[in-house]
């Protein structure tokens, strides 16, 4: 008789393993890796962050970034090589182009070598460019290394440690460049790209034992608040993981989430380090909003009024940011007082308040400052 | 004697296309299957469903063979279940793939099902389409992959034959839809679905209508209708029976225990996230056991806050307290008002907490 499958296997159920991350990610590497048997993986053997060919192609070709130039050459009519400085430039696939050279390729060694150069001398370093410059060049690049891992099947503790600061570098960004211009920076590439790395990097965990699981573990989960996937894969993981600090602390900012309690989230946030609030941010603003829609409910009286000063502090915001944030939601604000109505609430805010207004102020040479140490983990 | 290594000759020998090749795959699928060796097995089968394909797309007008398809594609799922596990075991294999590749081929078979649009009622191969998604399901299910059960459910929905498939296929049927739409947060739906699943399940079959009972209590709860201590013995489900107890009493400290306590059932069902929307319905509760003690419709907001110390939730205050009111005003479950400035909470005279299964 047909035995159904549902007792054969039901109990492996393997949900929200991050799969929907898994499945964007899984789609571009299988784009990127072109079909070749099993044992003839190549392994590269440029030593170097750039291949000789490439860098003698760019430079003749004047295609150089700034960044790799040798200082004091940048005006000239073809500006000098650094090959100290140079890094292997991101090229999509093609028919045609082989990207499987062994002599084009970096081993692991030297693309984690490469990642720790992107971070310390250009990510975190005080240039005189701006820094949506900055980040588009290293965007760039980190997304080149992660190429070479992709075509060689980089797996084990040096593709961990590249995706690790991969991913950090991708949510230090997504925090401060958050507001900038389209053109200078796209949020959703960005995610894009982050959740690739994490779905990359949390596959890695599965096998053997990682001294940073327990961080990344936390910000994919703060990253993603919300998602039940993400939720659900966090709840399977094994108990040592699920007991450290950093998840259990993301596990009750996500709890408050689901119990749709923004007082205690905005509490909770508090609580979070800085590369976490870099993770959670982006939900911290809709969160705010919806504190102002359920208490324009709860709250909903023609009489009755709520001291202004305390909204502020339940938001977490200065006095005038919290009445602005009012004011575009459609919330009666007047002096120190604000009156809760449930017509008036708006979701449609009218206005523009951006998230990039509710960070913590923080001029560029603090920003740069923190880059290093935020990316390279070591805060 | 069936059991041969390379028995194409003789198959070509005896048998006419494509029944040469399915036939010779199926014999080699034995072979591989009496040496446990199921990636070979699920290799073997692709053909034997492949080749079968080929000939049920000659059949013009006749369905005779979906009994055969039935069973080629249920093998053909089982197989690509126990490669994975062989595999995985291994540490070989990225998990999913060979269910998805399993996936693809039922879809094709899918396809020739759905698109037979010249036969009559009687000998058409649409009657195989709910077995296909059912197959279907089960491997979207397992790779996690829920967004891929639209178009099939979409397919169904529109069928005239959706209400005559045997009814063993649609009580399957609705434990899938049901559970999907659990899934989507969309409680009266899947409360519909898999309550239906549940009545008409056979009665010897206790393992699914455990399975079953498993998705349509928390939605149940969740609508506010509580099981019976009787039901969750008879199905052997007593780790709801604290957690039903809990809800009802308002109790969250025995919820929060109880959720603990069987976490790793709850988990591994998948239903430990929605056991947690639980709460809101628990604190409801208690707060509605507060208004009927103080019987008043202007009820002091730390009269809230001392049932909650009492309930041991600890790190609430006063402003967590409005939060939680709020919400629950938001949703229909109170009929009132917060007053910051008198720091009570104002109630309906009629109905202030109106029954839950009557809230959205």
């Amino acid at each position: 008789m047909n035995e159904t499958a549902m007792s054969v296997g039901w109990h492996q159920s393997r949900r929200g393993r991050g799969h929907r991350h898994k499945e964007q990610g899984r789609a571009n590497r299988e784009q990127v890796v072109e079909q070749k048997a099993e044992d003839s993986v190549p392994h590269g053997t440029c030593m170097t962050m750039c291949p000789a060919y490439e860098l003698r192609q760019r430079e003749a070709q004047n295609r150089l970034h700034r960044f790799e130039m040798v200082a004091g050459t940048e005006r000239d009519r073809l500006p000098s090589a650094d090959v100290s400085r140079a890094v292997k430039e991101y090229s999509r696939p093609a028919a045609g182009k082989d990207s499987t050279r062994a002599s084009d390729l970096r081993p692991p060694s030297v693309l984690l070598k490469t990642v720790c150069h992107l971070v310390d001398e250009i990510a975190a370093s005080s240039t005189s460019q701006p820094w949506t410059e900055v980040y588009s060049f290293v965007f760039d690049r980190l997304r080149s290394v992660r190429q070479d891992m992709i075509i060689q099947r980089v797996s084990g503790p040096d593709c961990v440690a590249v995706l690790e600061k991969s991913v950090r570098f991708l949510l230090y960004a997504s925090y401060r460049l958050c507001g900038q211009q389209l053109q200078y920076f796209d949020p959703r590439i960005n995610d894009t790209h982050l959740q690739e790395c994490l779905s990359w990097l949390l596959e890695s965990y599965r096998d053997g034992k990682h001294q940073h699981q327990e961080e990344f573990q936390a910000l994919s989960l703060l990253y993603n608040l919300g998602s039940s996937q993400a939720n659900t894969h966090v709840l399977e993981l094994p108990e040592r993981i699920r007991s450290s600090p950093a998840v259990q602390l993301a596990l009750a900012v996500s709890r408050a989430h689901m119990e749709r309690n923004p007082v205690r989230l905005l509490r909770l946030a508090q609580r979070l380090d800085f590369i976490q609030v870099c993770a959670v941010h982006r939900h911290l603003l809709p969160c705010r909003t919806d504190l102002l829609l359920l208490y324009s409910h709860g709250h909903s009286s023609r009489n009755c009024r709520y001291p202004l000063q305390r909204l502020a502090r339940l938001l977490f915001l200065k006095d005038a940011l919290a009445v602005q944030l009012c004011q575009v939601c459609g919330v009666n604000v007047t002096e120190e007082w604000v009156n809760f109505s449930k017509s008036s609430f708006t979701d449609t805010p009218s206005g523009d308040l951006q998230c990039r207004r509710m960070h913590e102020p923080l001029d560029d040479e603090r920003w740069n400052c923190s880059a290093g140490s935020v990316i390279h983990g070591c805060v | 004697m069936l059991q041969l290594s390379s028995p194409e000759e003789k198959c070509q020998q005896l048998l006419e296309p494509p029944y040469d090749e399915m036939v010779a795959a199926h014999l080699r699928c034995t072979f591989a299957v009496s040496n446990h060796d199921f990636v070979e097995a699920y290799k073997c089968q692709t053909v034997v469903v492949q080749s079968f394909l080929k000939a049920f797309q000659a059949h013009k007008e006749e369905n005779w063979a979906l009994p055969i398809m039935f069973a080629a594609t249920l093998d053909l799922r089982i197989f690509a279940n126990n490669a994975e596990q062989q595999l995985q075991s291994k540490g070989k294999g990225k998990v999913g793939d060979m269910l998805e590749k399993a996936a693809e081929q039922l879809m094709s078979c899918f396809r020739v099902c759905a698109s037979d649009n010249r036969a009559g009622i009687d000998d058409s191969k649409k009657w195989g389409m709910l077995f296909l998604i059912n197959q279907l399901f089960k491997i979207y299910f397992k790779i996690n992959k829920l967004h891929l059960c639209k178009p099939l459910i979409r397919a169904i929905d529109s069928s005239n034959l959706k209400d005559d498939y045997s009814t063993a296929q649609r009580v399957t049927y609705k434990y899938y839809v049901g559970r999907k739409a659990m899934f989507d947060s969309d409680f009266k739906q899947a409360e519909e679905y898999l309550a239906f699943s549940f009545t008409h399940c056979h009665r010897s079959c206790q393992r699914n209508k455990r399975l079953i009972l498993i998705y349509l209590l928390p939605v149940k709860m969740l609508l506010g209708h509580m099981p019976t201590h009787q039901l969750l013995k008879k199905y052997d489900l007593m780790q709801f029976a604290d957690v039903t107890k809990a809800v009802s009493e308002g109790n969250l400290l025995l919820l929060n225990e109880a959720l603990v306590k069987h976490e790793t059932f709850f988990i591994r069902c998948g239903i430990f996230l929605i056991l947690e929307k639980l709460k809101i319905i628990t604190y409801r509760n208690l707060f509605k056991k507060v208004y009927h003690l103080l019987k008043t419709h202007q009820l002091p907001l730390d009269a809230f806050l001392v049932a909650l110390k009492m309930m041991k939730v600890e790190d609430v205050d006063i402003d967590e307290v409005q939060c939680i009111l709020a919400n629950l005003i938001y949703m229909g479950h109170i009929k009132g008002y917060i007053s910051h400035q008198h720091q009570k909470l104002v109630v309906s005279k009629q109905n202030p907490f109106p029954p839950l299964s009557s809230v959205s």
